[in-house]
């Protein structure tokens, strides 16, 4: 039975995915998709109150002789919860996407992208087989890919889904290999039985470093992060989904469903602290210096994620994966909220929003809970996630935790400044621009997914005082839900940053952050990544097909015309008058007897 | 001195084929086809004896019997004979609308027909030479009938380089027996102890080897053909190509085989360059010629170089004769379809539809030209269209170009080529198996030139009218078509027939 | 059963003469193109009543044997197995497709039933060379296919038609002739020419079987096309007729990749072991080049032409792996190729057709005026870039896997960043082609013809398929992989 509804958790969507693609009508498009990610969320609630023990079940799917690939179900305590997770925030966009795209007559393949997307996710969520995760894993990067081109009137759109694709791709030429390494070692890919192999010291730490790789693409992680500010492009509920809540944290699940792996690799898990720690606090400078409200809340999806690897790095996998739930509750929130601004104002820019709060109360209600949650401040959600993580770091104690710690304190503080700065400046003060002015809050289909998801973004930390879904978190969730002392170093430097925030808005210089430029481009990372990657390869493939041209095709044309050209010489000699044909074949023929007669003496 | 009259009936037949001719010829003046019929109906019987004596029983039969005897046939030979025959019957069937005089032109070729039947079965160098010789004397006179310039000067190129030849091998065989002592195949094989002669031995055989090698044209000794052959009119540069190469294969077989198998590792020295220059010299030149027959002429040079190849390894006699007799049926359909494409159009040609240079609807044009005489290969550009005007025609030369190339349809020129690099790589000649290989890939390149042409669009102007070829050019063409394909289908006839003793 | 085996050769055969003995065009088409369809039902009905599976390394379902050339040692021996037995049916299949398309369209109009039947002559020596259990006569049938598919080209084709054909068949000829050499040295070594026997017990010494194998390799490669041998592909696919390119890339290519695995490896085990880390490297090198000159390309159907030497290049490197999973891989890998750039070409050539330049440059925004054909373009695009749960992906992948088992990592690393250039081109030809504004090329295009969708549907739903359901494919074949392997006795 658990395995039904497993199962159904990713079929549903699949199966109306495909009919999708074949539907032009909005109407049926709407009804089917939300019919089915209602059927996908329904089985993960049942899932959810039934599961009691972990189960796994499959069938042989491709044979390959001495390696077998799987296709089945594997059900545990973290599956569960991150299939609701999943299905809430699906569903919720599907409502939301049906108003917000009201008028694009493109919405029926749309929806059918997002419900394959469900369904690749969900594929990735119960997989019980490398293989199988891999599939769904690229799925939702080819989802990905289509939903951001989505938008045919930015003309950065497509650049940007291009860019999202091959960036991921990149990393998961890693995530391959580890898959190859761990299959070909284990001599299966069922991830119960690769968990049960022992692997040699050298195995685990490669194949781990190369399903790190992977896991860097999928979650934005430092350096392979660059693709999730430019994914803005695709139409908000898809960052609210995709790059929020879901897709991106594929990456930090998928670890956590195999730490006792990486828990036996301690350098992977150094490598793993390090670049947690650059990708939080990136991200968050990243996001001080935004003038475009998606975009700020992308850099902060990085620093969040950032987190969750931290968690991973410190060996607290629970955690990372009660973070992974609040932040996809609360980042969820923001992006439609965000969607519900865009909306009313006609602008991702902040400048000129202003003063929303009259306006547009529901909305601001929901932001604040949102932006509460993601600073940091308790009661909300994002605090006891945190706080969690942080504890962990300063338990773990190594180099690593103390790492992650510091950069996480660190970060709290940033977090706190430009979440205050962004809520000062949309909803408080007065408008900047006439937009701002009429702006009016949206229609109940867009309303409605934000209120509800303001509860979990709210509540969702509670959660942690509850030892039955600590449990379900999985192994390494001890500090969730317990409060120490120590808490309030984060505190206190979260406040501070909302001080520094409010101070620098009260003085109307809420906008200029020190090197502002340098932040706002990240570092110039782009920059260095087009300098060391794109333009060298393209140059290389230049040259390559220059060489293939002229060398190789060439030599094969040189050889035709030596051919030809040895066939006119040659030609040219037999233009011969009788008197010569006739000599030159008496010549012929006295030759051969010299020759004969030379060969003989020469024995 | 025992003779077997059984042995000598295909020769007998072949001989009174020319008297018969040269009779009817007397008796019914100007009565072409009477003479044509008669000349057929002899060469049919030639053949006939020639298959049944094939056919009878397997032990060989003997004539002219002294210590050893001068002619032996065996199925082999006999099988030989009969091919000569055919060879020749097919040329008599292409030859109804020759301009040459009909009773001189069946005249000779029966002569030449019963120089071929007696050459199979000869059994010692003189009747050998002998018959050879017979084969090919006729052809000189045969290539002068066209009575042009152009033929007369191809008559006496052909005539002087094969009186060099001829001189060459005569010194050659002269040059043996005075080595040996013998000119029996099975005896001078023996008689060959004194190792101070071996010099000359080698020598001769050499030099025999060379004459003989004027025969198919092998390079260096090659470069009277094209010009022959281009030179000849249609039916007999037919005659030329494939009878009489097949003699001198023939010839070669006998000689490097079984008559000098002692000096065989200088004849295979001798053979492998002999081959390596005509398969690529023949190909290569090819590769440049814009006349139709020249450049059937050069691939049957080409071609020739594959069967040397196939002698230069021991007992590559066999797949020699093999490759030949494929090579002359895919060769005779070759110029028999052209022949059939070359028929002149008729005389009263006024209202001849041309090709109008818009590509509009074809409309009578003004008598621009006068008819034009059409009585040789002509070059590629001028089969443009053919395969619109005359399908049937068409495909016959496709699939005997095919055949040459050794690609399907041709089937049976895929089979000579499998069988010449099966016995190369047989014997360990991997290497020359691969430049035969390589040849036979520069061979395509023309073919595909030649073949392809059959198909492009004919340029404006042109005359788009194909008319019937003459009904038993036609019936002759369909005929050889058909064998070339069946043979094919069924080639083990000839490998038993080529390797049958 | 054997009836039905000859059928498959002679039905093809029948329909190819009633189709140019036919007068009438149309009729000629038709009659062709019934016959295409029941020799793709002769095909599918190869596998009902199989023989079972003996211990044999090459055990076929149903096999005919009579002696034909005993001179050169050539049998009519002809059978079918799980290796040969999907790419029969895709044969079939795509030959009956590109007849269905040339009911609706040929180019230029020139004399349609003619194409027709040089169609289905390709496809009696394509099958036959999948069916061939006797060397000669593997090689009589690989040589059938030449000429016919020169006529296409050179008959149906683009502007630059003659000098590609040429190239073509002259570069394919040198391949074949070698590969001739290579055969008649295993056929004489071994003094037999029949497979069965021959992969049985291989009685060639060690060095015969290095000569053979580099001979048998080199012919292959030429037909598969291996880099460097492969430059004949690009010409022919960008001057061929769709459905000339269809065919050619779809089922001719894979007489090279299945005689490479079936005979080079099967009746030279040894050599192949020896040889065969040359080859992964070439392969590799053919990947990455592939994969390369595609960035760097500007027309559509050169572009599709190089993918194909990128995506050869991962059979190629699961042949040379000689383990199971590389064969494996190899086999569905060919499958998938077979379908997903059969359906490329369909779509490349009816965007060619339509907007009458394949220049990216000048192509552009097609989702905007054609959002179906682009829709189709860009599925295609994915399945070939080996996206997952699409045909493509098991053949690339495994072929990795297979590299890493090999203990081969640096190729297997090379051979994943090529597939990671592969999305790179095609994403870039879909942002060229389909993306951003309607460039005035394909405004106002005609519409898709039910010819058309009829050609197209069987490959989409393939795809699909066999990305779904792997198994399709790979469970026939899993047998006689392991009999390949147990006579190269690999790792």
């Amino acid at each position: 039975m658990n395995v039904a509804l497993a199962a159904a958790m990713p079929l549903a969507p699949l199966a109306a995915a495909l009919v999708g693609f074949l539907l032009r009508s909005r109407r049926s498009a709407a009804a089917l998709a939300i019919t089915a990610t209602s059927a996908a969320l329904l089985a993960a609630v049942i899932l959810a109150l039934r599961f009691d023990k972990p189960v796994s079940d499959g069938y042989r799917a491709a044979d390959f002789v001495d390696l077998t690939v799987e296709f089945g179900v594997r059900v545990n305590g973290p599956t569960t919860l991150m299939a609701l997770a999943v299905g809430a925030v699906a569903l919720a966009v599907q409502v939301y996407s049906v108003t917000y795209l009201r008028d694009d007559d493109r919405y029926a393949p749309y929806a059918a992208q997002v419900s394959l997307f469900t369904a690749a996710m969900m594929t990735v969520v119960v997989a019980s087989d490398l293989v199988q995760l891999l599939i769904g894993w690229e799925v939702m990067g080819i989802c990905s890919y289509l939903l951001i081109g989505h938008d045919r009137r930015l003309p950065e759109a497509p650049r940007a889904a291009v860019k999202a694709f091959l960036v991921t791709r990149v990393g998961d030429v890693g995530f391959l290999l580890g898959i190859a390494v761990l299959g070909y070692h284990a001599g299966t890919f069922r991830i119960d039985d690769v968990l049960a192999h022992d692997y040699t010291g050298a195995q685990l730490t490669a194949a781990c470093l190369l399903l790190l790789a992977g896991v860097a693409g999928k979650s934005a992680q430092f350096p392979l992060h660059t693709w999730l500010p430019d994914a803005m492009a695709g139409p908000t509920p898809i960052s609210a989904l995709i790059h929020a809540a879901t897709m991106v944290a594929a990456g930090v699940y998928v670890v956590t469903q195999l730490f006792p792996l990486f828990a036996q690799a301690p350098a992977a898990l150094t490598v793993l602290a390090v670049m947690a720690a650059i990708t939080m606090l990136l991200g968050a400078l990243a996001a001080m210096a935004q003038a475009d409200i998606k975009r700020v809340l992308a850099w902060s999806t990085v620093s969040q994620l950032g987190y969750m690897t931290g968690a991973l790095a410190v060996k607290a996998p629970g955690t990372a994966m009660f973070h992974l739930l609040t932040h996809a509750a609360f980042k969820a929130l923001l992006f439609l909220a965000a969607g519900a601004v865009i909306h009313a104002v006609g602008s991702n820019l902040i400048s000129v929003t202003g003063g929303l709060r009259r306006s547009m109360p529901a909305t601001f209600a929901a932001t604040t809970i949102g932006l509460a949650a993601l600073a940091g401040l308790p009661p909300f959600s994002g605090f006891w996630s945190k706080e969690a993580i942080l504890a962990a770091a300063m338990d773990e104690g190594t180099g690593p935790g103390w790492l992650v710690y510091v950069a996480g304190a660190a970060t709290v503080a940033l977090t706190g400044w430009y979440a205050t700065s962004l809520w000062l400046q949309v909803f408080l003060g007065r408008p900047r621009s006439p937009a701002a002015d009429h702006a009016h809050e949206p229609g109940p289909a867009m309303r409605y997914p934000v209120l509800l998801l303001a509860v979990p973004a709210a509540l969702l930390g509670f959660a942690g005082l509850a030892g039955g879904f600590v449990d379900r978190l999985g192994p390494g969730a001890e500090e969730v839900g317990h409060l120490s002392a120590a808490l309030v170093v984060p505190l206190g430097l979260a406040l501070a940053g909302a001080a520094v925030a409010w101070v620098m808005w009260r003085r109307g210089r809420a906008a200029d952050v020190p090197a502002r430029a340098l932040l706002a481009d990240a570092f110039h990372l782009d920059a260095v990544q087009a300098a060391v990657v794109s333009r060298p390869v393209s140059a290389l493939a230049g040259a390559v097909r220059r060489a293939d041209e002229t060398a190789v095709d060439g030599a094969v044309l040189g050889t035709g015309a030596a051919a030809l050209r040895s066939g006119t010489v040659l030609a040219g000699a037999h233009r011969a008058a009788l008197p010569r044909a006739a000599g030159a074949a008496l010549g012929g023929a006295l030759l051969l007897g010299l020759a004969a007669i030379l060969l003989e003496w020469v024995r | 001195m025992r003779i077997d009259h059984v042995a000598l009936l295909p020769g007998y037949a072949a001989a009174t084929t020319a008297v018969l001719v040269l009779v009817l010829d007397l008796l019914f003046p100007g009565r072409r086809g009477v003479v044509l019929a008669g000349a057929a109906v002899g060469a049919a019987a030639t053949a006939a004896l020639a298959f049944g004596l094939a056919l009878s029983g397997d032990e060989a039969r003997f004539a002219f019997c002294g210590s050893a005897c001068s002619f032996t046939v065996d199925g082999r030979a006999a099988a030989l004979m009969g091919v000569f025959a055919l060879v020749t019957l097919g040329v008599l069937g292409l030859s109804a609308t020759t301009r040459a005089p009909m009773g001189e032109h069946c005249f000779l070729l029966a002569c030449s027909m019963t120089g071929g039947v007696v050459l199979a079965g000869a059994a010692d160098l003189i009747t050998l030479i002998v018959a050879l010789e017979t084969l090919t004397l006729p052809l000189y006179v045969l290539v002068g009938l066209r009575r042009t310039l152009v033929s007369a000067d191809a008559a006496v190129t052909f005539l002087v380089v094969s009186v060099v030849a001829t001189a060459v091998s005569l010194l050659g065989a002269g040059l043996l027996y005075a080595s040996t002592g013998a000119v029996h195949f099975g005896q001078m094989n023996a008689a060959a102890k004194d190792p101070s002669l071996r010099p000359l031995a080698v020598v001769g055989c050499v030099l025999l080897l060379g004459g003989l090698g004027f025969k198919v044209a092998a390079v260096p000794l090659h470069a009277w053909a094209p010009p022959t052959y281009d030179g000849a009119p249609l039916p007999v540069a037919a005659y030329l190509s494939t009878a009489s190469k097949l003699g001198g294969v023939v010839a070669l077989v006998y000689v490097s085989v079984e008559a000098v198998p002692f000096e065989h590792d200088v004849a295979v020295a001798a053979l492998v360059v002999l081959a390596l220059l005509t398969m690529t010299v023949g190909n290569l030149v090819a590769l440049r010629q814009r006349r139709m027959v020249r450049l059937l002429a050069w691939s049957s040079i080409a071609q020739a170089g594959y069967i040397l190849a196939a002698l230069a390894v021991p007992d590559g006699g066999a797949t020699a004769l093999t490759y030949a007799v494929f090579f002359v049926a895919l060769e005779l359909a070759a110029f028999a379809a052209v022949v059939a494409l070359r028929t002149p159009a008729p005389v009263e040609a006024d209202a001849r539809v041309l090709v109008p240079a818009g590509g509009a609807p074809a409309v009578p044009a003004a008598p621009a030209r006068a008819p034009q005489v059409i009585d040789d290969g002509g070059t590629l550009a001028d089969y443009a269209g053919a395969a619109r005007g005359a399908p049937w025609r068409s495909a016959a030369l496709v699939l005997a170009l095919a055949g040459l190339a050794g690609l399907p349809p041709g089937i049976a020129g895929l089979f000579a080529k499998v069988a010449v690099v099966r016995s190369l790589v047989d014997s360990d000649a991997t290497w020359l198996a691969v430049i035969v290989a390589l040849n036979a890939v520069v061979g395509l390149a023309y073919y595909v030139r030649a073949g392809a042409g059959l198909f492009a669009p004919a340029e404006p102007g042109t005359p788009v009218r194909w008319p019937r070829p003459h009904w038993t050019i036609a019936v002759t063409t369909a005929l050889i078509a058909l064998v070339a394909l069946a043979i094919g289908f069924a080639p083990q006839i000839v490998f038993d027939a080529a390797a049958a003793r | 059963m054997n009836a039905v085996l000859v059928a498959v050769l002679v039905i093809p055969a029948l329909g190819a003469l009633a189709s140019v003995v036919i007068r009438s065009d149309r009729a000629g088409r038709v009659a062709g193109t019934v016959a295409a369809a029941l020799s793709l039902v002769a095909a599918a009905l190869l596998a009902v009543d199989r023989a079972p599976a003996t211990g044999d390394r090459l055990s076929p379902w149903h096999q005919v044997d009579v002696a034909w050339v005993p001179a050169v040692q050539l049998r009519f021996h002809v059978g079918v197995d799980g290796v040969s037995y999907p790419l029969v049916v895709l044969t079939a299949l795509l030959t009956l497709l590109c007849c269905l398309y040339s009911l609706w369209q040929v180019p230029g109009e020139r004399n349609g039933r003619q194409l027709v039947a040089l169609l289905l002559v390709v496809e009696v020596g394509i099958v036959g060379v999948f069916l061939a259990l006797d060397l000669i006569l593997f090689f009589v049938f690989f040589e059938l296919v030449l000429l016919p598919m020169y006529a296409i080209i050179a008959g149906w084709g683009g502007p630059e038609r003659r000098a590609a054909a040429r190239k073509f068949v002259l570069y394919t000829l040198f391949g074949s002739v070698i590969l001739l050499v290579g055969l008649l040295v295993v056929v004489t070594g071994a003094n037999t020419a029949d497979l069965v026997t021959l992969t049985e017990s291989s009685t060639l010494g060690a060095n015969a079987q290095r000569i053979a194998f580099v001979l048998l390799a080199v012919g292959f490669a030429v037909k598969s096309p291996l880099w460097p041998l492969h430059t004949w592909l690009p010409d022919a696919h960008t001057e061929a007729p769709t459905v000339g390119s269809v065919i050619l890339a779809g089922v001719l290519l894979k007489m090279g990749t299945y005689g490479l695995l079936r005979i080079g490896v099967g009746v030279a085990p040894d050599g192949a072991r020896w040889a065969s880390p040359v080859l992964a490297g070439l392969a590799v090198a053919a990947i990455l080049v592939g994969g390369l000159v595609c960035l760097a390309q500007t027309e559509l159907k050169r572009l599709i032409a190089y993918s194909s030497v990128g995506h050869m290049g991962f059979v190629l490197l699961g042949i040379a792996t000689l383990t199971t999973t590389g064969f494996q891989a190899a086999l569905i890998g060919n499958l998938a190729h077979g379908v997903i750039t059969g359906l490329l070409f369909f779509l490349a050539g009816a965007i060619k057709d339509r907007a009458h330049t394949g220049d990216l440059g000048q192509l552009g925004g097609l989702r905007e005026t054609a959002p179906v054909l682009a829709g189709l373009l860009g599925f295609a695009a994915i399945a070939s870039l080996g996206l997952p749960g699409l045909a493509g992906f098991w053949g690339e992948a495994f072929a990795v896997v297979a590299a890493v088992q090999r203990g081969w990592p640096v190729a297997a690393v090379l051979a994943a960043l090529g597939g990671a250039l592969a999305a790179a081109y095609f994403l870039r030809l879909l942002r060229r082609a389909t993306h951003g504004p309607a460039a005035p090329a394909v405004v106002g295009l005609s519409p898709l013809h039910r010819f058309e969708l009829a050609a197209w549907a069987p490959l989409v739903l393939l795809a699909i398929a066999l990305g779904l359901v792997p198994a399709l494919a790979l469970t026939p074949s899993a047998h006689p992989v392991r009999g390949l392997t147990a006579v190269t006795h690999a790792d």
